[in-house]
């Protein structure tokens, strides 16, 4: 049994036209047994920067407390907001800090940059980022995710049609993993708003 | 084969239940898997635990149940099979990972369930449920079941029960299927994933949000 398969995660990234989205499943649970239906794996840094955590579920709670820690500090100190590649690489940096004893999550990052372009990028479990301009996904069926996501990722997506693709991606890719689903959360971040939906999906 | 399998009596015959995925590991192979097989014309089983230990054991009663029909010309009883299901599972316990109920409908003893568990235990009870989704179900089917039902509250019991357990195990879900066998032969019933009830989550709930 893999540590990273423990609880069960589908997240997946997108960029469009000056907006983001990125959604999870909302499963938790602990090996073959469901718990809740309402846990979210995407967490708001802030306003323009969210994060999604996959793998154990103890680990991504605790990983993004240190990170909100991290990110307060800053806040107060230079008197604005993270950027989020400035984010991603401080991340990058936190999880190498533990490198012969890891966090066991893996990370996607989602957000805007000040000037409004889209920002995405991922990580494994010690921390090698990959930055990408399209599509950014973790879980427990990557192979399903990829595979929606090759296909149905398109460049300049409107914030409605982002989240239509992001949805589609999510919903189908979880579907066929056991571990993933009963729900799921998207939030399309745009320049002025953020809107977050959740979906009622097949509850199996 | 991580499944919720369920099989009862009810006034007049035996209804059997399944869902409908395969997983290997976490990922879902087949969402759409058949787990009711026919062992004769009057007696179904319901697999579960190891796929290939349930479809070989399958393939063999089914050859020797067709031969011993043979032999007595008439209609073989459910205990015969049972039993013959049992000494399979008996006998090659060391290889093997199958939990199976046997159910169906003879002249003589009407409708009846028997559980064949990983040993080779037989027990025969009114009714039985199998698959990692059934420990899930428990207390469920403890409380609402009830002798002598008619065929339209056996049927609402078993998809209740099943779309439970479908939703609290995560290597059980699809669709439900069901066969029900009666003196008057075997009927075959599909319940497709959207068309099965929600449970959690449909109630109403605060938004999540992060």
């Amino acid at each position: 049994m893999s540590i990273f398969s423990y609880n069960g995660a589908a997240i997946v990234a997108m960029a469009g036209k000056e907006c983001v989205a990125i959604g999870s499943d909302l499963r938790f649970g602990v090996q073959m047994q469901t718990i809740t239906c309402d846990t979210p794996k995407v967490f708001k840094i802030h306003d323009k920067l969210y994060l999604g955590l996959s793998g154990l579920l103890t680990d991504a709670q605790t990983l993004h407390q240190k990170l909100m820690f991290r990110h307060n500090l800053y806040k107060l100190r230079e008197e604005r907001d993270m950027k989020p590649s400035t984010f991603g690489h401080m991340l990058s940096n936190a999880l190498y800090e533990r490198r012969f004893g890891p966090y066991f999550a893996a990370p996607v990052v989602a957000g805007l940059e000040p000037d409004g372009t889209p920002f995405l990028c991922g990580m494994d479990t010690i921390g090698a980022i990959e930055t990408a301009k399209d599509f950014m996904i973790t879980g427990t069926s990557p192979e399903s995710l990829y595979g929606m996501c090759e296909s149905m990722w398109r460049p300049d997506m409107e914030p409605d049609e982002l989240f239509e693709t992001v949805a589609q991606c999510l919903m189908s890719g979880f579907d066929r993993d056991a571990l993933a689903g009963w729900g799921a959360v998207i939030h399309v971040i745009t320049k002025d708003k953020v809107i977050s939906r959740t979906l009622k999906t097949r509850m199996d | 084969l991580g499944t919720s399998i369920i099989a009862l009596t009810f006034d007049g015959g035996v209804i059997l239940g399944a869902d409908s995925r395969t997983s290997t590991g976490n990922y879902i192979a087949n969402r759409a898997s058949d787990k009711i097989t026919p062992l004769c014309d009057n007696v179904y089983t319901l697999r579960s635990g190891s796929a290939s230990d349930t479809q070989a054991i399958a393939g063999y009663v089914q050859h020797f149940i067709a031969q011993h029909q043979a032999e007595e010309g008439d209609q073989v009883t459910v205990k015969t099979v049972a039993n013959l299901v049992k000494m399979m599972a008996y006998n090659n316990k060391d290889f093997m990972q199958a939990g199976l109920i046997v159910a169906g409908f003879d002249k003589h003893g009407g409708g009846q369930v028997y559980s064949i568990s990983l040993g080779g235990t037989v027990t025969a009870t009114p009714f039985a449920m199998s698959g990692s989704g059934s420990t899930y179900i428990n207390g469920f089917c403890d409380k609402y079941w009830r002798e002598n039902m008619s065929e339209q509250d056996a049927m609402e019991f078993i998809t209740r029960a099943l779309r439970y357990a479908m939703t609290w195990d995560a290597s059980s879900g699809g669709c439900i299927r069901t066969v029900t066998i009666t003196a008057a032969g075997v009927k075959r019933q599909f319940i497709q994933g959207s068309q099965i009830p929600p449970t959690y989550g449909e109630l109403p709930r605060q938004q999540v949000v992060a």
